[in-house]
């Protein structure tokens, strides 16, 4: 009765996989700081607007992905929602298949959407357990950066951006549009792969001081104007092929 | 051999667990099944993503009760919500936690959760699902993770067992958690009070004379607020209340950062009022004869103060009497003393 059920099973899967024609793509994403690989803790680096600072944490929520098909208005879009973390490279990279077709550009949200944010628990990246989650305001921390810099009159000079908040006007979701330099043609049995570099550094952008600014905990206007520069961290850094 | 013994006494302990779940069940579980009362609106909690089962219940009945849940293991939540109050912080002021360290509000009766737009005095909560990381995270309360919550429940057969029965497999994710909580707390109803009867026109059920004069006032300057048949409209309101120098709680401005929300609390139920002392946000009246000497001429006229204040209210003393008789038929003995939500170290 169990070895039948199980062949019946691989009829259907082995079927379903012959009716629509697809293929396997990953995105990978690197955490990087002005184009050089992230190392935590140990690093120092320097922001735009001249701070020394070393960053102990850097996470972020990639949402509603899409593959973008050339030459059209279509796209695709591979189901999740994910929760990159700079210190554990499992979860900087996931596959999903998508049907055979050319796509030109990648777009994504950072963040979590309204809906996500009030509907209870959710499970997966988005679980509660993850720690990116406002108890006692609801709702996601969409992205997070910690560190620490001598310019930092706070306990052990840490820095602490924890950005979020789903209701409008400081809603902190952003969108991100990439066009991958060339496209990308996914062929039956082919893995493709789209290499994405997130930028730590541009979280500091537009001269962002870390004597002045370095605790953002609650969602508002310092949140956004956060948000609005990390929405700029992502850079196409290679597809194959 | 030894490993095989081990295993033999693994499954020895699941079928005492499974046993013990079971007579649990048997002896103190009516069925579990979430009732919407005649004439009630509809729940705005979506029990068709949880619908309470009778596995879950005792999931979540587990965990309520368990102390392990906090961070030393001194704190559950029944120790903030007893049963016989209202599921409040009895006779506290401000609830006291882990280490005995103070929180700066009043606990909140918990029942008819399924209506709450919003939890917490200030709203600050947008579901009854995530309301528990609140309390499980504050240092003040339980000052535990739920990652450890996770790695705690783990290592319990009994746990394992139960997440197992409840949802199919047994790994135990927050998520998991967070619905047995919701599945329990959800099952929390109170529309059994004398009032309901009287409204139910069930035989042999009237208000007293005092009594209807107390609704009748009470439908004049309370209603408009503490909307029947919840006792609560769920919105912000500032009573007018002195604010208190040592704790400064500005309310629900505190999640909005609007100024106009300044001094606005959620309206309470008033469902079981008269076990759920003491009152206000801060619990800083002990009986209900002080909230309506409160109402009656209390009153401070801020800013953002609700318009019945500015008009004014105010009564006598056999009228304020006539009230509280009133607010008492609003207790719900059935409800407060249900088997079902008692502890049973099961
Ligand atoms: C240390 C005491 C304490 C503990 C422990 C505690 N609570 Fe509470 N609870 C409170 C207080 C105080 C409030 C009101 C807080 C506020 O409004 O800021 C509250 C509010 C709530 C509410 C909101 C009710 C409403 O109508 O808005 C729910 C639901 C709740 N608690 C459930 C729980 C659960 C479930 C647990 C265990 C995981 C728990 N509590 C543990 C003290 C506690
Ligand atoms: C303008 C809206 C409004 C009106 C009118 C109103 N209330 Fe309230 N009531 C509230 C709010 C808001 C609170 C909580 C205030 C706080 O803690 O800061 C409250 C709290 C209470 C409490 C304490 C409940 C608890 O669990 O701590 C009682 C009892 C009460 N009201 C009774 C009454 C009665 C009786 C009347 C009519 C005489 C009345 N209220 C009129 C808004 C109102």
């Amino acid at each position: 009765m169990f070895a039948l059920s199980y062949i019946c099973n691989a009829l259907v899967v082995t079927a379903c996989a012959k009716e629509k024609d697809s293929a396997f793509v990953t995105v990978r994403i690197y955490p990087v700081f002005d184009g050089m690989q992230l190392i935590l803790d140990t690093e120092n680096y320097t922001n735009e607007h001249g701070n020394l600072l070393t960053i102990s944490l850097f996470r972020f929520y990639i949402t509603h992905l899409k593959l973008h098909v050339t030459g059209t208005s279509d796209y695709v879009t591979p189901e999740g929602s994910h929760l990159i973390d700079a210190q554990d490279t499992t979860t900087c990279s996931f596959s999903f298949s998508v049907p055979l077709g050319t796509f030109d550009s990648v777009s994504f949200v950072t963040g979590v959407d309204s809906a996500d944010n009030t509907s209870g628990a959710n499970s997966g990246d988005l679980d509660p357990a993850k720690g990116m989650y406002w108890a006692w305001n609801s709702g996601y921390i969409m992205a997070k950066l910690e560190g620490n810099s001598a310019v930092c009159k706070t306990i052990h000079k840490a820095f602490e951006f924890h950005i979020g908040g789903y209701m409008p006007p400081y809603n902190a979701m952003r969108q991100v549009n990439l066009p991958l330099g060339e496209t990308i043609t996914i062929e039956n049995g082919k893995r493709s792969t789209i290499n994405i570099n997130a930028d730590a550094a541009r979280w500091f952008a537009h001269g962002l001081d870390l004597s002045v600014t370095n605790s953002v905990l609650i969602p508002g206007r310092a949140a956004c104007e956060i948000a609005d520069n990390y929405s700029g961290m992502f850079s196409i850094s290679g597809s194959t092929p | 051999m030894r490993k095989n013994h081990i295993k033999c006494s693994l499954i020895v302990l699941m079928c005492i667990a499974a046993v013990a779940g079971g007579s649990a069940f048997d002896e103190n579980l009516k069925e579990v099944n979430f009732v919407i009362p005649k004439g009630w609106p509809k729940p705005v909690y979506n029990l068709n993503r949880n619908k309470p089962t009778t596995s879950g219940f005792m999931l979540g009945r587990k965990l309520f009760f368990d102390p392990m849940l906090s961070r030393d293991g001194s704190t559950s939540c029944a120790s903030c919500h007893t049963q016989f109050s209202g599921f409040t912080h009895v006779d506290h002021n401000v609830s006291h936690g882990i280490n005995g360290l103070k929180g700066t509000r009043n606990a909140l009766v918990l029942f008819n959760l399924a209506w709450n737009k919003s939890f917490m005095w200030d709203g600050g909560v947008n579901n009854l699902e995530v309301q528990p990381l609140g309390p499980i995270t504050s240092p003040v309360e339980m000052n535990n993770t739920l990652e450890n919550i996770i790695k705690y429940l783990d290592t319990s057969i009994n746990y394992k067992t139960r997440f197992y029965k409840t949802y199919g497999d047994s790994s135990v994710t927050g998520q998991r958690i967070l619905k047995a909580l919701a599945q329990f707390t959800c099952m929390f109803e109170s529309y059994n009070s004398k009032y309901d009867k009287v409204m139910r026109k069930e035989q042999g059920v009237e208000f007293t004379t005092q009594e209807l004069n107390g609704y009748k006032l009470f439908r004049k300057n309370c209603e408009s607020c503490h909307k029947e048949p919840l006792f609560t409209d769920y919105s912000f309101k500032n009573i007018g209340l002195p604010v208190d120098s040592a704790y400064f709680d500005i309310g629900r401005m505190k999640i909005t950062g609007d100024s106009g929300d300044s001094l606005k609390f959620k309206v309470p139920t008033l469902r079981n009022i008269e076990v759920s002392y003491p009152y206000m946000h801060d619990g800083r009246f002990r009986s209900l004869k002080q909230v309506l000497n409160h109402y009656s001429s209390g009153t401070v006229l801020s800013a953002t103060v609700a318009k019945e204040m500015k008009d004014g209210m105010f009564f006598t003393e056999n009228e304020k009497t006539d009230i509280i008789a009133f607010l008492l038929t609003l207790s719900d003995k059935e409800f407060l003393l249900d088997l079902r939500f008692r502890n049973y170290r099961d």
